[in-house]
């Protein structure tokens, strides 16, 4: 009489749900989706694979040649007749690889920072609204103060207490790491808002009773029941602030505050190239920013297409 | 022979999806006089609400009339541009509908609320609109409507907000009144009480009332004729004593042997095997065959048309000559 | 085993605080505001039985239910189920024990069962909370077995809540009800959410249940009708307060207090007998002002000054219970049903 519950006519295959599914049709109908995620993709596999695609590694002190500095985009450099595709900067380092590089360390930064404060922003959100009461009160205080400054000023602030705790000898080491936690602070409160509310709702609906009828402690309920069910628009929420993140590590790298100087990222290429931009040498600074821009709106167009798609509403 | 109020000929309501185009409402015919209650009754998804929301022209895009026509005293309306319907909405047509909380405006007090649509309807000044509302509220049976009059909706009990609420839908003195669910919310006292209200304020002003519901027993109460849907369809019509006490249909059958009484201790529920087919997967054929005890051999394959049968008028192949099956 | 009824609640109570808050109150000068949910509610229910709480909106049963399942925490009085007090400190291992024995099914089958998790999941709940399977194949075979018994094919196990109509969700709930072997389950008003006809699929459902397993059933309605059809005994509740307890066959035949008799009278002909049906003047007062004596006395047509003033207990009166100045002392008369 029963059938096993592993046969094969339960699953019309996972794919192929997949594909047909609502958000996979929207995703096929959307241009801007599909370039966006190509883009993206495209730029994002490069980083992480930049040790293989890039022509140059631009760090290693041994490969460069102090004489094909300032070489243009293009063009054959006049002592070496090497041609960088976008040229090089003043110590002969190849742009386009320089790029890839510091891509690598943007978008490490920026996932490990997203990764960081949604974790601690959907935990709090989640306790705050499940458990109420004066835990609540304190996180969304908490929370209200913190919505109230700028992210970069509370990522400064950060830095700056770490620097001052941190012994000189291991600030280079820990830039990267201190970095990640303060971008990752300066975040976490609007995830922890999107999460309490939602965990608000869903904690008088009958099938949180039902669990707490059967008895189930307060932790497997907030982590079975309730997280999968509010975790939607964190996704989007997360998503656009990739971006958001990607451009704050730039704007601290940029002010000087952010990754040290043997790991550049993209923050950094800007904040060098900056001075050659009005001595005739653009590319140094172009290109890398361009990078940026892409990166960063590919991403923010994928959130948008994200949110849209996920809202039933619109559908 | 005096005319309909409300006249639909061969309704339908379809929407575009891109799975391709569902049928919600399919063919609906039928007429109400003056001073009659028709009930339209079915389960969730049968398409009733559909209907009444065609008829007022209250379709959400990209759901549209697909087919057929409707008409109010001998005018069409289911052609006309959404401001002139909206003109007709609230002076010619009242609505009442499921939420009285939803109905009303929280931030107007209801006097307002009254005076508002009064005065937007009809030549009515502001001041002989007030009076007109006073007098509309004690019609529902609002006590003491002067005080009443200025309070805001949440001051009032569920039971005297949809009281308010039948006040605003006859305010402009309307010829149709289309109730969809009107006391579902309420309790059971009360619907009682809302009921009757609205029995006595329909017979009072000759108003023309379609009733829709998945509430026999509110049915039994107050309507004059019955209208059956099943998945978008009408599958059985005819005045309420017929279809309560000699079903036709055995859709209509198995609904209301299903329904428990407190009359008598009935040892097993008449069950209707399955459940209402989703708007996706409507059979061919008579809707209704899957589930039907009585289905035989033409009902998979040609759909029965309503046609008259004793006092009603009931489609099914079990009362009219069945065509010959392929 | 203890003798006795299988259930006794003893004068059970529960008042919410719904005061604005304490900064508010003090610079506004509001007084507490409290909303007495439920006050003195002392019934039994013996095994196998089907007790119905019957009433309207603000009337308490949903209220007494969630105590009974330990949901809420009572203000006053005691739930006994099976010799194991719900509200005895020193009983908390018991209560752990008998918890596996209580189950609760809910109003809206849309809600009641988590959205994210697929059907089989939600079946096994109980029996991974109580560790009643241990490996993966247990708890399949169980749940493989639990779908059949409400009608639905164990491949259905697979899918996700919003893949099934409402019935079918209910049932699912009715399943996850199951698992756990319960000797007590407490319905909160499960089919009213429901079309007629698969409201009939259910009931007729739980009570094949009821027989093959020995259920005892808790409940909770607004439907008469409904409850004509599946209670043995029924008790009526007002704002709170139960004013009449009775067999069903008492209660329909020949109720005794006068809200009981207006409720009758209130439900739909649908046999189109012409019986007189009355509407009941008024509207249920607010739990949170409600009127001084007994509560139900400005709708009462048969109110005299001792219910504005004196609260009237459940007394015996023939086989009932009933809590009613009048049918006490035998001033309000008893005649059948509808008058």
């Amino acid at each position: 009489m029963q059938t096993p519950l592993t046969s094969t006519r339960v699953m019309p295959g996972r794919l192929r749900r997949l594909w047909d599914s609502d958000i996979a049709w929207s995703y096929r109908r959307s241009p801007v989706a599909i370039v966006a995620s190509l883009v993206a993709t495209a730029v994002v596999v490069a980083a992480v694979f930049a040790p293989w695609v890039a022509p140059y590694n631009p760090f290693d002190a041994a490969t460069l040649d102090l004489m094909e500095g300032f070489s243009p985009p293009g063009e054959p450099s006049p002592v070496t007749g090497r041609v960088f595709l976008m040229g090089t900067d003043g110590q002969g380092r190849d742009v386009y690889s320089a790029i890839l590089y510091g891509s690598r360390v943007s978008l490490l930064v920026g996932f490990c920072s997203v990764l960081f404060s949604v974790a601690l922003g959907v935990t709090l959100g989640l306790a705050s609204g499940y458990i109420g009461g004066r835990i609540d009160a304190l996180i969304m205080r908490i929370a209200d103060i913190q919505l109230s400054f700028p992210a970069i000023l509370i990522a400064l602030l950060v830095f700056g207490v770490a620097r001052g705790l941190i012994e000189p000898a291991y600030h280079e080491q820990g830039a990267i790491a201190v970095l990640i936690v303060a971008i990752g602070l300066s975040h976490w409160a609007q995830y922890a808002r999107t999460v309490r509310g939602s965990t608000l709702v869903e904690k008088n609906k009958d099938y949180v009773l039902a669990a707490r009828v059967m008895g189930r402690p307060m932790s497997a309920i907030m982590r079975q029941h309730i997280l999968p069910n509010v975790i939607g628009p964190v996704l989007v929420i997360a998503t656009i602030n990739l971006a958001v993140a990607v451009i704050e590590e730039a704007t601290l790298s940029f002010l000087g505050v952010g990754v040290p100087p043997t790991q550049p990222s993209l923050g950094t290429l800007i904040r060098v190239g900056q001075q050659f931009l009005f001595s005739g040498e653009w590319w140094i600074l172009f290109f890398p920013a361009l990078a940026l821009v892409i990166l960063a709106l590919s991403i923010n167009l994928l959130g948008d297409w994200l949110r849209d798609a996920l809202n039933p509403k619109l559908r | 022979m005096t005319a309909a109020v409300l006249s639909v000929r061969n309704l339908t309501v379809a929407f575009p999806t891109r799975r391709g185009t569902l049928t919600a409402v399919d063919g609906v015919s039928f007429d109400i006089m003056p001073g009659e209650v028709l009930g339209v009754v079915g389960e969730s998804g049968a398409g009733k609400s559909l209907t009444g929301a065609a008829i007022i022209g209250l379709i959400e895009p990209p759901g549209r009339i697909a087919g057929g026509e409707v008409r109010l005293a001998d005018e069409r309306i289911d052609h006309l541009r959404p401001e002139a319907l909206r003109r007709i909405r609230g002076k010619r047509i009242g609505m009442v509908f499921q939420d009285p909380l939803t109905s009303l405006n929280p931030l107007f007090r209801i006097g307002d609320q009254l005076v508002e649509t009064i005065t937007t309807h009809t030549d009515m000044s502001s001041a002989q609109a007030r009076q007109r509302a006073l007098s509309l509220l004690s019609e529902v049976g609002i006590p003491a409507p002067q005080q009443r009059i200025d309070n805001y909706p949440h001051q009032l009990s569920g039971g005297m907000r949809q009281r308010v609420v039948l006040a605003l839908a006859l305010a402009a003195g309307p010829e149709l009144l289309i109730a969809d669910e009107p006391t579902t919310a309420l309790d059971v006292s009360i619907q009682a009480q809302i009921i009757a209200l609205l029995r006595t304020l329909c017979r009072q002003r000759g108003l023309a009332v379609m009733l829709i519901t998945h509430d026999m027993g509110m049915i039994a109460e107050i309507a004059d004729r019955v209208a059956v849907m099943y998945a978008g369809r009408i599958v059985e019509i005819g005045p309420l004593h017929s279809v309560i006490r000699s079903p036709l249909h055995p859709y209509t059958r198995g609904l209301i042997g299903s329904i428990p009484t407190i009359d008598s201790d009935k040892d097993r529920l008449v069950q209707i095997p399955g459940s209402m087919p989703r708007l996706t997967a409507i059979p061919h054929g008579c809707a209704f065959h899957p589930r039907c005890p009585r289905a035989f051999a033409p009902c998979p394959t040609h759909r029965p048309e309503l046609k008259d049968q004793a006092h009603a008028q009931v489609a099914c192949w079990l009362y009219h000559e069945a065509p010959s099956a392929t | 085993m203890s003798t006795g009824p299988f259930l006794q609640v003893d004068n059970l109570g529960c008042v919410f605080d719904v005061s604005r808050r304490w900064l508010n109150r003090v610079i506004e000068g509001l007084p507490r505001r409290l909303l007495r949910a439920a006050a003195g509610v002392t019934f039994s229910i013996e095994r196998r039985e089907t007790f119905a709480l019957v009433g309207e909106s603000g009337s308490g049963k949903s209220t007494v239910a969630r105590m009974m399942v330990g949901l809420i925490a009572p203000t006053t009085g005691d739930v006994v189920i099976d010799g194991v007090s719900m509200t005895d400190p020193r009983q908390a291992r018991e209560r752990r024990r008998l918890r596996q024995r209580i189950q609760m099914v809910f109003q809206d089958p849309y809600a009641s069962l988590n959205p994210r998790w697929r059907a089989r999941d939600i079946v096994a709940e109980p029996l991974r909370a109580y560790g009643l399977a241990g490996t993966r194949q247990d708890i399949d075979a169980e749940v493989g077995a639990l779908l059949p018994l409400v009608g639905l094919d164990p491949a259905d196990g697979a899918k996700y809540p919003h893949e099934f109509s409402g019935g079918q969700r209910q049932r699912i709930a009715l399943a996850r009800a199951l698992a756990s072997r319960p000797d007590f389950v407490v319905c909160d008003e499960p089919t009213s959410a429901l079309d007629v006809s698969v409201q009939a699929q259910t009931l007729n459902l739980m009570r094949d249940l009821q027989e093959r397993f020995g259920l005892t059933y808790l409940f909770i309605s607004h439907n008469l009708a409904v409850v004509r059809h599946m209670a043995n005994r029924i008790g009526v509740m007002y704002l709170g307060r139960l004013v009449e307890v009775a067999d069903a066959r008492e209660l329909f035949g020949a109720p005794k207090h006068p809200y009981t008799r207006m409720l009758l009278a209130a439900v739909p002909d649908l046999t189109l007998s012409g019986r007189a049906r009355k509407a009941v003047a008024g509207e249920p007062p607010s739990p949170i002002d409600p009127p001084a004596g007994c509560a139900f006395h400005p709708r009462c047509p048969h109110a005299r000054d001792q219910c504005r003033t004196e609260l009237p207990q459940l007394a015996v009166v023939q086989s009932s219970q009933v809590a009613c100045h009048g049918v006490a002392e035998g001033w309000i008369p008893a005649s059948p049903s509808g008058a």
